[in-house]
């Protein structure tokens, strides 16, 4: 496992153009905060990749408009910890009788 | 007070742009509607994806910016294959789509689309409008994004209340990035360094992507490769960059690039690329591709660099910069002599072609139609069979003189392009070379070519199959050529003369002939002068094959040719 530290202005569709580097190549994020950081945002990722894919995905970070920096490090135990501690899935609530999803049933 | 449509337009004309491509539809109507006065001309396609593909001919043929318009939801969608397109090829384009009422945004409206979510990936920037207000600034900040670099597409989504919106417009505004501490530029010391790489090679040679010709030093670029005087050889796309009478050029390279420069590729010790990419149909086998050599890339974007494998020397920046840096040190520096390393790379034995390819009748057509064309002829080709052929048989310096769709091979590409180039070179000779299979993707454009009377010379090499798919069937499926006849063409004749367009049709027979009748003679002669818009048909052999030929995941050295 790798940790991916990108910098970047926190314009529209930065943080997808950034993700679907990653998805484009069918890998899986098993951890991803995104948040404010100094003057702009930044996106700790872990990913599971290989030597020649972190300098394809470094490469294609940087040349989004608004990546500013993009740093590769170890990832940290709160990281590591995260990635595995899924709680189960949360479906969308089912009508029920509540008064707004009654009032849409009918 | 303005109306958002007026201002878009009026910041439109402030970037230089007073030709635009696209199809009307509802969410874009108020843009249309302030076109009259607005001096931007707009051209009617008859498919988005003709406007757009319309639109990168433009860009192609010229360098500036092509404008694609198209409303939302279904109009968007199909601008989507020139979009990719656009990106792969370093096509610098923007992308106008109408957007629903901001206030519908969401709602699953009537032909509302997530253009902006569904180009993400094939954009270099792009933006939705959220207000009448961010009209000049979105405009100028993604004709910037689109010019800069490695050009490529933008997509500006508008939704329609924004454009009927009213505001008070203080001009256009100029946009300029914030510096990124990350950015790297080649510094002095590269230009040494490449010496010191070229005194000790032996075998050195250079590789000739678009970027050199992006770049716009060509005449760099030529006087140093004289200089060096190294074999030197083009991608698809970097052909006219190099005068192809240059003792040194091998021609193009790759999957069916010519046996010298697919050798010389293999063989070299040090490899100089200019503006390339090294895709896989460059390359074959990435991990058997250019197996002893040492790589030089130059290159204006770092995301190109290292894909195949590290380079020794990455060497990023403009190559209008980086180009002259390295011919001045050149120009000074003891090399050795490669004589004896040119006379292999470049010696008969490594004839361009097999000497019973150059007999094909298709090969012997493109070399008459060519051969004929005037000098200021710009050569367009579709996507398979017929575009390497013609790859092939392109024989012009003109940078900006071939265009096709290289990276996304996009089948349907080439009549809709040929639009856009002969309205922004009304004075050239447009050539457009296509399959039976892609003319029939955007043939609706016959209409646009007919309504604006230009005068392109369409040519469609008519083996009644995807050829190319055929081929590989024929190679490496047993022959099984699964749903790629079509016998069952319609007559290209006919369907041109109810579009007013005359036609003609030519039996590859004619050029079994050595050299061709007077009647040939005249009959091409008169195809390439005539100042109306001219389709001539070309029968050929319905087995015809594209060699050489590197088979997919083979090494460079590895080619095919056709059986004796």
């Amino acid at each position: 496992m790798h940790a991916f530290h990108i910098h970047y202005r926190n314009t529209q569709g930065t943080l997808m153009r950034i993700l679907t580097a990653v998805s484009r190549r069918g890998l899986e994020i098993p951890y991803v905060v995104a948040s404010a950081s100094g003057h702009g945002h930044r996106a700790d990722l872990l990913l599971d990749v290989n030597a020649k894919q972190i300098g394809q995905l470094c490469r294609d970070w940087h040349a989004i408009v608004d990546v500013i920096d993009v740093r590769v490090g170890v990832p940290t135990p709160e990281m590591l910890e995260s990635a595995t501690g899924f709680s189960g899935p949360h479906p969308p609530a089912s009508a029920n009788a509540s008064g707004r999803s009654a009032a849409a049933m009918a | 007070m303005l109306k958002g449509a007026e201002i878009f337009l009026k910041c439109l004309r402030a970037e230089g742009v007073d030709l635009v491509f696209g199809y009307p539809g509802g969410a874009i109507m108020p843009l249309y509607d302030a076109l009259e006065g607005s001096g931007v001309r707009h051209i009617l396609t008859r498919h988005e994806q003709g406007a757009i593909f319309a639109a990168e001919g433009h860009a192609r043929a010229t360098g500036q910016v092509g404008v694609a318009i198209a409303t939302s939801g279904p109009g968007a969608t199909n601008l989507v294959t020139g979009i990719a397109d656009a990106k792969m090829d370093s096509v610098p384009l923007v992308c106008i789509t109408g957007q629903v009422r901001s206030a519908l945004i969401g709602t699953d409206a009537f032909q509302e689309t997530d253009v902006f979510g569904l180009t993400l990936s094939l954009t270099k920037w792009s933006r939705l409008v959220r207000s009448i207000d961010e009209i000049p600034q979105v405009i100028a900040e993604g004709f910037y994004w689109a010019r800069e670099g490695r050009p490529g597409p933008v997509v500006i989504d508008i939704p329609t209340d924004f454009l009927k919106a009213k505001m008070e417009f203080s001009g256009p505004v100029k946009f300029s990035p914030k510096p990124r501490p990350s950015d790297t530029k080649a510094d002095s010391t590269f230009a040494d360094r490449l010496i010191t790489l070229l005194q000790t090679a032996q075998k050195p040679v250079a590789l000739v992507g678009a970027g050199a010709k992006l770049s716009g030093a060509i005449s760099e670029l030529r006087s140093l490769l004289d200089e060096l005087n190294i074999p030197t050889f083009a991608t698809v796309h970097g052909l006219g960059a190099v005068a192809p009478d240059a003792p040194y050029y091998l021609g193009m390279v790759g999957m069916h690039g010519t046996r010298a420069a697919n050798m010389a590729l293999h063989e070299n010790d040090l490899l100089l690329v200019f503006g390339a990419r090294l895709d896989d149909r460059v390359t074959g086998d990435p991990s058997r591709f250019a197996p002893n050599s040492k790589i030089v890339h130059f290159e204006i974007d770092p995301a190109q660099l290292d894909r195949v494998r590290q380079c020794e020397l990455p060497i990023i920046g403009d190559l209008a910069q980086t180009i002259p840096s390295f011919a001045r040190k050149v120009r000074g520096a003891k090399l050795p002599d490669w004589s004896a390393w040119r006379t292999v790379a470049c010696g008969e034995d490594r004839a361009e072609l097999d000497p019973r390819g150059l007999s094909q009748p298709t090969i012997r057509f493109l070399d008459e139609l060519f051969g004929r064309a005037p000098k200021n002829s710009v050569i367009l080709a579709d996507v398979g069979q017929h575009q390497m052929w013609a790859a092939q048989r392109y024989c012009s310096d003109l940078p900006r003189g071939f265009i096709t769709s290289g990276g996304l091979g996009s089948m349907g590409f080439a009549l809709p392009a040929a639009v856009g180039v002969q309205l922004s070179k009304p004075d050239a000779t447009v050539v457009c070379v296509s399959g039976d299979g892609g003319f029939q993707m955007n043939i609706q454009e016959l209409a646009t070519v007919r309504r604006l009377n230009l005068p392109i010379k369409m040519v469609i090499i008519d083996n009644k199959y995807l050829g190319m798919v055929r081929q590989w069937q024929q190679l490496f499926y047993q022959r099984n050529y699964a749903e790629t006849d079509l016998s069952d063409n319609p007559d290209f004749v006919e369907i041109s003369k109810a579009y007013r367009i005359n036609a003609v049709r030519i039996n590859e027979d004619v050029m079994r002939e050595y050299p061709v009748t007077s009647e040939t003679a005249d009959a091409l002669e008169k195809f390439l002068r005539s100042s109306e818009p001219e389709l001539l048909v070309f029968d050929c052999a319905p087995e015809a094959n594209v060699y050489p030929m590197v088979p997919a995941g083979a090494a460079l050295s590895e080619m095919l040719f056709e059986e004796e």
